[in-house]
């Protein structure tokens, strides 16, 4: 299995910490850290990634805008965007899926819960197998 | 709910940043205060504060802390609202705001300790939750012109426009500066976050936001980021900062709307951020362990040393080697200078948390006081212990602002003495209010000001020794009242009566009060100070006023530690060296081969060499008759020390004797173990190197 790039973009570094110890049990990723979403962005135009994983409340400019400018571009239409945030109200939720987030969590997770996220937007989902 | 976490791995990392958050809250919530004060509105402190509770209400949820995430929730509600109508958050909120904010670090606290959160106080998030944004004054405040492109305008906020409003009213510049990222860029080192760092130390920065750009030689990114500023400086500092052109950092007009906004308050001439951008975080707990591993390379180099010595002595030529080790030796000392400056942190962070403290407490105390705090700069002249010197040089500034202003306090402390020192603090600021300050119908007999002034000022000493002092403007010490109530006779000096003021429980107040409770606590301060290896000094006058002196080291270590008594003589030794503690069966022991003055114990199979450690130390023997052996372990050999008796264990601060590199073999500094004598801390391994050649083979 080809290894998967994820951007983990939180403004908290033990949060980020906290997804990737989640992430643990599957195999094959790889991480960068983002701590804005100006760096975020930053990073999506020099670097092709598989999965971005991002907070809506961050300095600067917010999880939604990341969102919206990443559509804007057509080589990143494409990739996967699983919002993990604290803001779990409903037009919080309309708004990022409206932007062209892929998925949306509310922190607290459950780390099964995160973990098959990952799996199935990086379509290694394995439902089907077992 | 509970964390779906292993908590602990990660509650080093979220009390870091929670600290971090909660002490740039209490930041914004004084700078909030003061624009109040002012009738101004502060866009940029009430963002900042929703950011930060916002992340720590995530973070809380994450380790399963809900009591926090109720009261950061709350708070975040109100200041949500405050961001989308700039100018309509009501002075009423603030406090609280306040509660809210020491309940969350009440939490925290409890958190860091292990302990039980008690629930959200109810009648604080009721007060919170009762706060709806008021109507009128700024709310619908017409927007201002900003001339800037479409797509840039799009994204600012009302209280974004506002700021900008705010600040050109102020005399500062609207800028606008893009920075296009490139792989050269980045493998340079000019990312957008580390531009965003510097630009923010010589401009504020409104707003970054990302344009889309074709992409081309010049954008292979096919991006730029608009970084929209206000700046008092040149556009040289700005374009340096950004790594731009000069041409390329161009003016915004801004024209503020009909009725001039007010301005900003000159305590945000400097942002907040601006000064802490250039950090990271880093728990102390792995800049202690660099500093284990620096012993470690010590004593190898003690090892190394002695090798070296045994070479030279059998004619070998080591003085090329032993200059190399003199240069490894000084190496070694800058390396251990230079993780200990990294554990310090600057004293204003400390005392910029007293005026809530005071605030909080003249609020149920029904006194009125104000903390002023100095840092060691200007004013540091007449910072002599005395009862009245309040009101001589640098009186004149509202002090508790400096940590915020350019008169900021430059001195640092180790972090586990500002741990230790903090409480103290809290504890002379508090007991200022309830026993020294009188209250204000007295005090306006008396002809003093209604509102009492409690200053604490700090500065560097030569020595190493950091020198804070608390002073009031209140009644004095009451000697005589004192001296009845504990039965002595009334002391002559200051100094006599500060030992009668810090006997264990006297209280020279009759009654309990809400924030002191019985007894000053005074022992407790005293306690903490001499267990620093500092000092604690009294001035006082009737009538006019204390002054309280702390005088503690900048920087101390802190072990776990085994107590032993040797020799009638207690010491400590690191319980990280120690491999087990058995008791000495003389049944058991057996003489070394050739009658040498060692004796073996046997001990799981293995034979330990043992030694008496008041013969190592050239000591009396105890006359315990049942003793007690320290097995430490050296290149996988164990040794044993006999002692008479363990004392117990605990952690102990080591104050080094002197220069750590250059020390009494065995000895690497001294403690108190709270009997306010020194106590010696042995390090065994380099004690063993005596044994070294009569092991059996």
């Amino acid at each position: 299995m080809a290894t998967a790039e994820l951007l983990l973009v939180d403004d908290s570094k033990v949060m980020r910490e906290m997804i990737a110890a989640c992430l643990r049990p599957e195999q094959g990723l790889a991480f960068s850290h983002a701590g804005s979403g100006l760096e975020a962005i930053e990073r999506l135009s020099l670097k092709k990634f598989d999965l971005v994983i991002l907070d809506l409340n961050m300095p600067d400019i917010g999880g939604i805008e990341v969102v919206e400018f990443i559509r804007a571009q057509d080589r990143l239409r494409e990739l996967p965007i699983l919002i993990v945030t604290t803001r779990g109200d409903d037009t919080s939720r309309s708004r990022a899926l409206g932007a062209g987030a892929s998925r949306f969590m509310t922190k607290p997770f459950a780390p099964e819960a995160l973990l098959g996220e990952v799996r199935a937007l990086l379509r290694r989902d394995t439902r089907a197998v077992s | 709910m509970t964390s779906p976490f292993d908590v602990r791995e990660f509650l080093a990392g979220f009390l870091a940043e929670a600290e971090e958050h909660l002490r740039s809250s209490a930041q914004n919530l004084m700078a909030l205060d003061r624009s109040f004060a002012q009738g101004q509105s502060n866009a940029r402190a009430v963002r900042d504060l929703f950011r930060s509770l916002h992340t720590v209400k995530g973070l809380s949820a994450m380790v399963g802390a809900e009591p926090i995430v109720d009261l950061a929730h709350a708070m975040e509600t109100v200041l949500r609202s405050a961001d989308r109508a700039p100018g309509t958050l009501r002075r009423e909120a603030l406090e609280p705001m306040l509660q809210a904010l020491r309940a969350i670090e009440e939490r925290v606290s409890a958190l860091a300790e292990g302990k039980t959160l008690a629930p959200a106080p109810a009648a604080i998030l009721d007060a919170l939750g009762a706060l709806q944004p008021q109507d009128g004054q700024g709310g619908a405040r017409p927007d201002a012109a900003v001339s800037l492109p479409p797509e840039v305008l799009a994204k600012l906020s009302a209280a974004e426009k506002q700021q900008l409003v705010e600040g050109v009213a102020a005399g500062k510049r609207a800028l606008r500066a893009d920075f296009v990222p490139t792989p050269e860029r980045a493998a340079a080192g000019l990312t957008i976050s580390s531009v965003r760092e510097r630009v923010s130390n010589v401009a504020e920065i409104v707003k970054v936001l990302p344009l889309s750009r074709p992409r081309s030689e010049e954008a292979p990114g096919g991006l730029a980021f608009v970084l929209v500023l206000l700046t008092g400086g040149s556009d040289e500092a700005i374009a340096e900062a950004a790594g731009i052109p000069k041409e390329e950092v161009l003016p915004v007009a801004v024209q503020s709307a009909p009725q001039p906004a007010p301005a900003f308050g000159e305590e945000d001439e400097i942002p907040a951020e601006a000064v802490q951008r250039r950090t990271i975080r880093v728990e102390v707990g792995r800049l202690d362990d660099a500093l284990e591993r620096l012993s470690a390379l010590v004593v190898t180099r003690f090892r190394l040393s002695r090798a070296l010595a045994a070479l030279g002595a059998r004619g070998a030529d080591t003085r090329e080697v032993a200059e190399i080790m003199a240069e490894n030796g000084r190496q070694l000392r800058d390396l251990r200078a230079a993780i200990m400056r990294a554990r310090m942190v600057p004293v204003s962070e400390l005392l910029e948390r007293l005026p809530l403290v005071v605030r909080g407490i003249t609020r149920t105390s029904g006194k009125k006081a104000r903390v002023e705090i100095d840092g060691g700069g200007g004013a540091g002249d007449g910072q002599t212990p005395e009862g009245r010197s309040i009101g001589g040089a640098g009186f004149a500034g509202v002090a508790s602002r400096a940590g915020q202003e350019g008169r900021s306090i430059g001195e640092e402390l180790d972090k586990s003495v500002a741990d230790r020192i903090f409480p103290a603090l809290v504890h002379l600021v508090r007991n200022a209010v309830d026993h020294a300050i009188e209250p204000p119908d007295e005090r306006a007999r008396l002809g003093k000001p209604e509102e009492a002034v409690i200053r604490v000022s700090c500065l560097e000493r030569s020595n190493r020794q950091l020198e804070l002092t608390v002073s009031d403007d209140g009644r004095g010490v009451d000697a005589t009242r004192l001296a009845r109530k504990a039965g002595r006779e009334v002391p002559a000096t200051d100094a006599a009566l500060l030992d009668l003021l810090t006997i264990r429980g006297l209280s020279s107040r009759d009654e309990a009060t809400t924030t002191s409770g019985r007894g000053m606590g005074m022992d407790i301060v005293k306690r903490i100070v001499d267990q620093l290896g500092g000092e604690l000094l009294l001035k006082t006058q009737r009538g006019s006023g204390s002054t309280f002196t702390l005088r503690v080291p900048l920087s101390i270590t802190i072990v776990d530690a085994f107590s032993f008594a040797c020799g009638k003589q207690p010491f400590v030794v690191p319980v990280a060296t120690i491999e087990e503690i058995v008791e000495v069966d003389p049944g058991r022991l057996v003489r070394a081969p050739g009658g040498r003055e060692v004796r073996l114990l046997q001990r799981r199979g293995e034979t330990v060499p043992l030694l008496a450690l008041e013969s190592v130390l050239h000591m009396e023997r105890g006359t315990e008759p049942r003793r007690k052996a320290l097995i430490v372990r050296r290149n996988a050999e164990p040794y044993g020390f006999e002692v008479d008796r363990m004392l117990g264990q605990q952690e102990v601060v080591v104050r080094p004797l002197e220069d750590p590199l250059v020390h009494v073999p065995g000895v690497t500094g001294s403690t108190d173990l709270g009997d306010g004598l020194p106590t010696l801390v042995l390090d065994l391994l380099s004690l063993t190197g005596s044994l070294g050649e009569s092991r059996p083979s």
